[in-house]
This record gives C-alpha cells, sequence and structure tokens, in this order.
C-alpha cells in the first residue's frame, strides 16, 4: 500500500477563513484526502503551525525547504519521495500515484442527517 | 439613581471577574474591590493582566506571574500576567526550538501565524485556567479577583466538543485559535473545570464594568449577552466614573454631567434587567490605597485637595493643523484609526469637511454603526466636491462568512462545518471582511482624496500582504488576494499618499491601547502621521474641582503622546455637544 504525505504550511487559520480568501484547493485537497483515507490509504497532513517538528525531522522536505525556504511548501511526500513541492497535487496526480480512478476522489464526506421530532 | 459599589454588601462568589471596554477602569476597580475585601478579614487574591497597570506602584512592590503577599494591605495578594507577554512566551516556546533548524523564512512564517489577537485571548486563558481550575489556590484564598474576563469567542471555542476528538489531528480544518496551541490535548481537563467554575453562579460573578457613554454601555452589552450565552449569569453592572456633583456656573461641568445622564437614558434594555451599582467620577488619580479604599467606601468622595499651583498649560495644535498638513501635502488616502468610543468617526468627518472647504474633492467612508454619516451630516448640507459612503460590519461579515459557507462548507461534514463556523466568529474574520470593503471603496474612488474611519490591524495587512515573501505562501494556500486589496497596501505604505491619524484620550489605556495599534502597524511598515488627542480637559478652560483635578492628570498622557509616541501631535477640547452635521463640524477647523 503507498504511503502518502502531505506538509503543509503555516496558515493564519487552517481552515484559511481568516485568509484574504478562501482557498478552494485547501477544500479540494481535503476531501480527496478524506475519500483516500476512507478506501484505506495511508495518508498523513501535517501543518507547520502544529507539528513543526515533523518539518525538521523528515530530511527530505528539511532540504527542500533549505533549499527553497517557505516557498516551498505545500510538500507531497509519496513512498519517501519527494513528488511534488511549492503547490498541492491535482486529482489527476492524486490518482495516477495511487492508481485510484479519479472520479472516485469526488467523494463527499457523509452528512449525519438529524431529524427534529418538534418539526415533523 | 444607582447605588454605590461596596463590596462588603455585594461580593459573594470566589470568583469575580471585571470585563468591560478598554479604559472603562476595569483594573482600578478590581484593585478597589480586592482592597476592600481584605480589610474586611477576607484572604484575597488579585490577579491583574493589564500591562498598562499601575498597581506595581500602588502595593509598592514588583509583581511577577506568581502570587506575592502586598505588604501594605494584610490578607491580599496579587500576581500580574500580561497576555502579551504570555502570548509572547507561548509563541517563542512553539518557535523558538526550531529556529536554526528550519529556514528563517519557515520560522517567520510560523510566528506571523501565531501573533494572532486569537493566540493572545488563548494565552491568557491558559494562564487563568490554573487558578480557576488549582484546588489548592481555591482552598487558599476566599475571593480571586480577575481584572479581565474571556471572550464568548474563546470560550465557545473551548466548549466545542469536537476540540478534543482528535479532529484536530486528523482534519486540515482544525479551528484556527486552537490549533496553534498544540499538546492542549493535555489540558482539556483543566480548561473543561475551568468553563465550568465560571459557568457556576454560585463560584463566580462577572462584574461588568462600563463609564455612562453610549459605547462602552452597548460593549458592556454585546459582552452581557454573549457572556450569558455561554452560561454566566451571575452578571453585575458597574457604571464607573458617575459624575454626581456639577458645578452650576461652570459650561463644562454642567455640559459633562448632561452627558452622561442623556448616555445613561440610553442604556441597551437587556442591560437595565441587571443589577447595577455606580462608583464616581474623581478628580484623583487611584495611586495609592487610600485613593482606592474610598472609591468604594459607604462614603465616597470624588475630590482630594491636591496642590495644584502647576498651571502648565501643553500648547498643542488642533485639527486644523491636521488638514492643512494633508492639504499641503495632497495627502490621498487618510485613516483615522484607534479604539471604539474616542470619537474616530467624528474626527474623520471633520477632515473630510476640512479638506472638502479647502476645495479637494473628498471621499468619506465609515463603518461606525454608531454613528452613520447620515446623521452625522443630518442637515444634509452636503456640498458638491463632498461625497459619502458608509460600510455596514455586520453586513460585510454576513456577506463574507455566506461567501466561505457557500465555498468550503458544501465539502464538510457536520464537525467540519461547526468549526467552519467557529473561526468565522474570529476577530481576525471581521477585519478582513472589512479591509476588502475598504480596497473596493478606494479602488471605486479615483481622482478624490478618500477618508476611511477605521483601518485593519497590522497583523491583517500583512496577512493580506502577498508581495511579502514569506506571506506568497499564505497567499497561495488560501486563495487569491483580490486585486483592489493588492493594490492598496503599496499605497498605505507611501507616505505621500497615506496619512494614517491616530485618535486618543488623554488617559491610560486608551494611550496604551494607541501605542500597541502603532506599533503593530510599524510591523506593517505604515507609519502614523499624527496623533491627535480628542475629548480633552486639559484643553478646556473648566475651574470645575473635579474636572480640573482630572484635567492634571491628564498632562503626564499628553506629554507622553507629543514626546515619546508621536511624529505629530494635535489636541482638541472636551465637548458637551456631539458635532453633527456639515456646519458643526466646520467648527472643529476653526480652532
Amino acid at each position: 500500500m503507498s504511503k502518502l504525505e502531505i506538509f503543509d504550511p503555516a496558515m493564519c487559520c487552517s481552515t484559511g477563513v481568516c485568509g484574504p480568501s478562501v482557498d478552494p484547493d485547501l477544500t479540494r485537497v481535503a476531501s480527496v484526502v478524506y475519500s483516500l483515507e476512507k478506501r484505506g490509504f495511508d495518508v498523513t497532513r501535517f501543518n507547520l503551525s502544529n507539528d513543526p517538528g515533523e518539518f525538521v525531522e523528515n530530511k527530505k522536505v528539511n532540504q527542500v525547504l533549505q533549499e527553497k525556504g517557505a516557498d516551498a511548501l505545500p510538500v507531497t511526500i509519496l513512498n519517501g519521495e519527494i513528488v511534488k513541492d511549492s503547490s498541492y497535487p491535482s486529482n489527476e496526480e492524486f490518482s495516477d500515484w495511487l492508481q485510484v480512478d479519479a472520479a472516485d476522489l469526488k467523494d463527499k464526506p457523509q452528512t449525519r442527517v438529524t431529524i427534529d421530532i418538534d418539526k415533523l | 439613581m444607582y447605588e454605590s459599589f461596596n463590596p462588603k454588601q455585594v461580593v459573594q462568589t470566589p470568583f469575580l471577574f471585571f470585563t468591560g471596554k478598554g479604559g472603562v477602569g476595569k483594573t482600578s476597580v478590581a484593585c478597589a474591590t480586592a482592597v476592600s475585601l481584605a480589610d474586611q478579614g477576607k484572604k484575597v487574591l488579585l490577579v491583574s493582566t493589564d500591562p498598562a497597570s499601575n498597581l506595581q506602584d500602588v502595593f509598592k512592590i514588583e509583581l511577577t506571574s506568581d502570587p506575592v503577599e502586598i505588604p501594605s494591605v494584610n490578607n491580599l495578594f496579587a500576581c500580574n500576567i500580561d497576555p502579551e507577554e504570555a502570548a509572547k512566551t507561548y509563541r517563542e516556546k512553539t518557535v523558538g526550538p526550531y529556529r536554526g533548524k528550519l529556514p528563517d523564512s519557515v520560522v517567520t512564517q510560523m510566528e506571523e501565524q501565531l501573533s494572532g489577537a486569537c493566540t493572545v485571548e488563548i494565552a491568557a486563558f491558559d494562564e487563568f485556567s490554573h487558578l480557576l481550575a488549582d484546588d489548592t489556590i481555591v482552598k487558599q484564598y476566599d475571593h480571586v479577583l480577575f481584572d479581565t474576563a474571556p471572550t464568548g469567542h474563546t470560550l465557545r471555542l473551548l466548549q466545542l466538543p469536537t476540540a478534543w476528538s482528535g479532529f484536530l489531528q486528523e482534519s486540515t480544518h482544525g479551528a484556527s485559535c486552537l490549533g496553534p496551541l498544540s499538546g492542549l490535548g493535555e489540558k482539556k481537563d483543566l480548561y473543561a473545570q475551568a468553563v465550568r467554575s465560571l459557568s457556576n453562579g454560585e463560584k463566580t460573578t462577572l462584574i461588568l464594568v462600563s463609564r455612562p457613554d453610549v459605547s462602552s454601555l452597548e460593549e458592556a452589552n454585546r459582552a452581557s449577552l454573549e457572556l450569558k450565552d455561554i452560561g454566566i449569569q451571575n452578571q453585575l453592572l458597574i457604571i464607573n466614573g458617575l459624575f454626581q456633583t456639577q458645578s452650576p456656573n461652570d459650561e463644562v461641568s454642567t455640559a459633562f454631567y448632561e452627558r452622561q445622564q442623556k448616555a445613561l437614558t440610553k442604556t441597551p434594555v437587556e442591560l437595565k434587567q441587571i443589577k447595577t451599582l455606580s462608583v464616581p467620577y474623581v478628580s484623583y488619580s487611584l495611586t495609592d490605597m487610600d485613593s482606592l479604599r474610598h472609591l468604594v467606601s459607604d462614603k465616597p468622595f470624588a475630590e482630594i485637595e491636591e496642590n495644584s499651583d502647576d498651571n502648565e498649560i501643553i500648547p498643542l495644535p488642533g485639527l486644523n493643523e491636521i488638514i492643512d498638513d494633508f492639504s499641503a501635502k495632497n495627502t490621498r488616502v487618510i485613516f483615522t484609526m484607534g479604539k471604539g468610543g474616542v470619537g474616530k468617526t467624528t474626527i474623520a468627518s471633520a477632515i473630510a469637511v476640512g479638506l472638502s472647504e479647502k476645495g479637494h474633492k473628498v471621499h468619506l467612508t465609515t463603518t461606525d454603526p454608531a454613528a452613520h454619516l447620515a446623521y452625522t451630516f443630518k442637515d444634509g448640507a452636503l456640498k458638491d466636491n463632498l461625497s459619502i459612503s458608509s460600510i455596514n460590519p455586520k453586513t460585510e461579515v454576513e456577506k463574507y462568512k455566506q461567501e466561505v459557507l457557500s465555498v468550503a462548507g458544501k465539502e464538510q461534514d457536520e464537525e467540519g462545518l461547526a468549526y467552519l463556523k467557529e473561526d468565522l466568529e474570529s476577530p481576525c474574520t471581521e477585519e478582513i471582511a472589512l479591509f476588502k470593503a475598504f480596497a473596493n471603496m478606494v479602488e471605486k474612488s479615483q481622482d478624490e482624496i478618500v477618508v476611511i474611519d477605521t483601518a485593519p490591524t497590522g497583523h491583517t495587512l500583512l496577512l493580506l500582504d502577498s508581495t511579502e515573501t514569506y506571506h506568497k505562501e499564505i497567499s497561495r494556500s488560501t486563495g487569491d488576494v483580490p486585486d483592489s486589496v493588492k493594490k492598496l497596501l503599496p499605497r498605505l505604505r507611501n507616505p505621500k499618499e497615506t496619512g494614517v491619524v491616530i485618535v486618543t484620550l488623554a488617559e491610560a489605556t486608551p494611550v496604551l491601547e494607541a501605542t500597541r495599534l502603532q506599533e503593530d502597524l510599524k510591523r506593517a511598515q505604515i507609519v502614523p502621521k499624527w496623533w491627535l488627542i480628542n475629548q480633552s480637559l486639559h484643553a478646556t478652560e473648566t475651574k470645575d474641582p473635579i474636572l480640573a483635578g482630572r484635567a492634571n492628570t491628564e498632562k503626564r498622557w499628553i506629554k507622553k503622546v507629543s514626546d515619546e509616541l508621536a511624529e505629530k501631535a494635535a489636541i482638541i477640547p472636551w465637548t458637551g455637544e456631539e458635532k453633527i452635521g456639515y456646519a458643526k463640524l466646520k467648527d472643529y477647523i476653526r480652532n
């Protein structure tokens, strides 16, 4: 099973809503990751603000950061090798690397349905 | 009329939190309460968070974050927590170990992230929780007094059940304000207990402190409702600085009295339901034990004989000089900046009127819902070369929230959505939403001077700044920065194009808050041009003994502003009437 790691940059808030505008890319990546996890893939994300240690310990990430600075983030690592830096992978890239049908990556997380008895 | 606040009769719970807008005198009231309780033989701990506090001078002892016994008052202990300092310590603890291990640009990115208002709030709450939840503290003291209270936003974040479910680790959408506090999970129980103590009416009293003025009453009401909503029901309102004995032959004195009374009639309805007590307006500064004791005694007095042979008047120019300066230099964008209640909207309006009188084409725009421009220019006598617009913060924030939820919300599950919504309640959201609206406004107004009655903080500017290297990352990862914003930032930094006027009052807290604003702006490479001291009693000719005493205490703050803080300083005398309408606003220019 392939192992995928994504090293995110630090953001004012991780939802990005405190930023200048909402990044659709962030939500896209979030749902792709969700789909992959649901399919049992080993996917981990590290946020610079929460897990700075990982950015030091991971030699590959550290190296690309030393070379390119913060611009290198986000960094994506597949089975220990950097496959992409400076931006998030596209859905096609995810599907190539992990041999998943790109269409399957568009699943939305399930929403619980609540029924308000008073309103029935 | 209100009964006088006397802690002996009122205080029943072990924990007391004082809350209110900056400058309403929370620390003084808390301090007087602490001394009064200790005098009754209760063992009291006073937790101060006010960095402007002169408590060290009052107590004549160095305060640290560990409680120390106050030698001059039996049973009184005090400690001082500086939330900014706590946040800095936290920031250093988080970022420090990575200096040298990660490149500078990466470290800088982490630092800026932890510089927001939320980090400061949470860091302060973290310090509180130790005291609230620590059994040895609770058993040791009869009363623990905090001179500030956490906001509803902080408390809601801490209550969100999902905050503890590991959601933070698993999701990319961790709540912003909690996200940076790693290791928070370990503190789950501590925080939960702190929140429980806070909302237990037998343990905690929330004391809302307000001045008898409209904006601080509104702020007290907002805090009251928000904290009630989160379960803090046991509340008390203190009107601090109630002027009770007017001198009939002194115009300023009469106007001062009437202005307060008028403001009190406008107390929000909900706030009227809360038990209300008053603390008198006094001529003296609260810098020693006796004055503090008198402030909350059975018969508080307003005056202390002070030798006032010091009749020195500090000469500062009026608003007209600011207007002349901007007019001569042809400044294109003018911000008036300052905390709520210092009068920045009126000043912005007066600057706009002044410039238009000088023949400039001016556009004035404001966010202040309390002083809509239509109201400020009530007589409708607008000149051809002056146009006005108003930005409603509520509408802008709502619009922004809808936009965010429609883009990001549809991909979320329930928990994610709850987080997203809570993030949207953060102070940053409002700033960003407003700044975008302002940028659009400035963009639209070509060939005219734009006067804006508020300004974003340095933190927001830095976040929005796509030209800074380390923010390229942020702007990329959080979507596109709108063009109007991109264009505005370099203009703001150019002193030839932009002038910032910091508006303040000649009192400790407003001056300190303004100092912070200035530092924050400098961080974003914007240097305020002018400081304007508004509503100064020192600049009036009042002979009323209480007001004249207060005018005297203003001097040290006026000096501090003109000698230390401001590039250029100006002053406006206290007036009883609000300047409403074009003609009245012109009064300011005639100084």
